[in-house]
């Protein structure tokens, strides 16, 4: 299996093939960030595919390292922009934010009590966990990728995961 | 240490999400206007540019001629006049129009490559 790396810089060199496997191989982690920080799952696919035609349009300036912080600093980005663009009374809307795929009825009581526990999260507490935890980036790709400073950064995703746990304990037990 | 503290309980949940959310459909709607683009972007950059290279090529044999008659010292035939200089001249011109044409389509094929890769 071709490593990242490489894929890109066949991408870069124009080859369409190249980039469509790392479409597949991050099409779940972007999509997955992006329905995580969007109010809306259509929205989100919408963010996604806008992150990756802006990744195949960039792919040059691609200077390797995690090909998926890079990715996901570009999903991130595209997030804030439509942000800045969209009205503020929009909110979360909890019923649209379930998958809807075939998944069975545990996983998707699973998913939803993520889903739900996330967005009890202050903003940025719930970018950083969805950064570091969700999508697996280092606390310094994370800060890169928002700008917030590192320490930020960890205290973020520190006091974020024990929300989380807290969360979903408490979802457990009732 | 606490930078790379791990949660893998949770990052698992979240990669549960993360496949179910895998789909064709989307990487079909990813990559459309890619391929799309692809198929007319590359006959369209490779002809302008082999028109550009076709009109630079075709001016070399001219701007020889051109460049002997404009500095005699360079070829054998010492016989130029000062009658010839100014018909070299405006052939030197002609052709520097061909060039800079040509020169213009090349570089605005690469500056177009160069600007979709950036």
């Amino acid at each position: 299996m071709k490593s990242d790396t490489d894929l890109a810089y066949d991408a870069a060199s124009g080859q369409e093939a190249a980039f469509e496997t790392l479409v597949r191989r991050y099409q779940g982690t972007v999509r997955g960030l992006t329905r995580r920080l969007a109010a809306r799952p259509v929205e989100a696919d919408d963010l996604a595919q806008a992150a990756f035609l802006t990744a195949w349009r960039k792919i040059g300036s691609y200077r390797g390292g995690s090909f998926k912080a890079w990715l996901c600093t570009i999903a991130y980005r595209e997030f804030l922009q439509a942000r800045r663009k969209q009205k503020p009374e929009v909110e979360f809307d909890e019923g649209a934010h379930v998958i809807a795929f075939d998944v069975s009825a545990t996983r998707m009581a699973d998913h939803i009590d993520l889903d739900r526990a996330l967005k009890t999260l202050p903003e940025n507490q719930r970018i950083c966990v969805v950064l570091c935890v969700a999508a697996g980036l280092s606390h310094s790709e994370a800060a890169s990728a928002t700008g917030f400073p590192l320490g930020t950064v960890k205290s973020h995703v520190g006091r974020g995961v024990a929300a989380l746990r807290e969360q979903l304990a408490t979802e457990t037990v009732a | 240490m606490q930078s790379e503290d791990r949660h893998d309980d949770l990052t698992a949940l979240f990669h549960a999400q993360d496949e179910d959310l895998q789909s064709d459909a989307f990487v079909e709607r990813v990559m459309t206007p890619i391929y799309r683009r692809a198929r007319w972007r590359t006959p369209l950059l490779f002809g302008a540019g082999g028109l550009g290279i076709g009109a630079a090529l075709s001016q070399i044999s001219g701007l020889w001629a051109a460049l002997k008659a404009y500095s005699p010292e360079m070829g054998s035939d010492f016989s130029v006049t000062i009658d010839t200089m100014p018909a070299a001249q405006f052939s030197l011109e002609s052709q520097s129009i061909w060039l800079a044409a040509a020169a213009i389509v090349i570089l605005g094929c690469v500056a177009l490559v160069v600007s979709e890769r950036a």
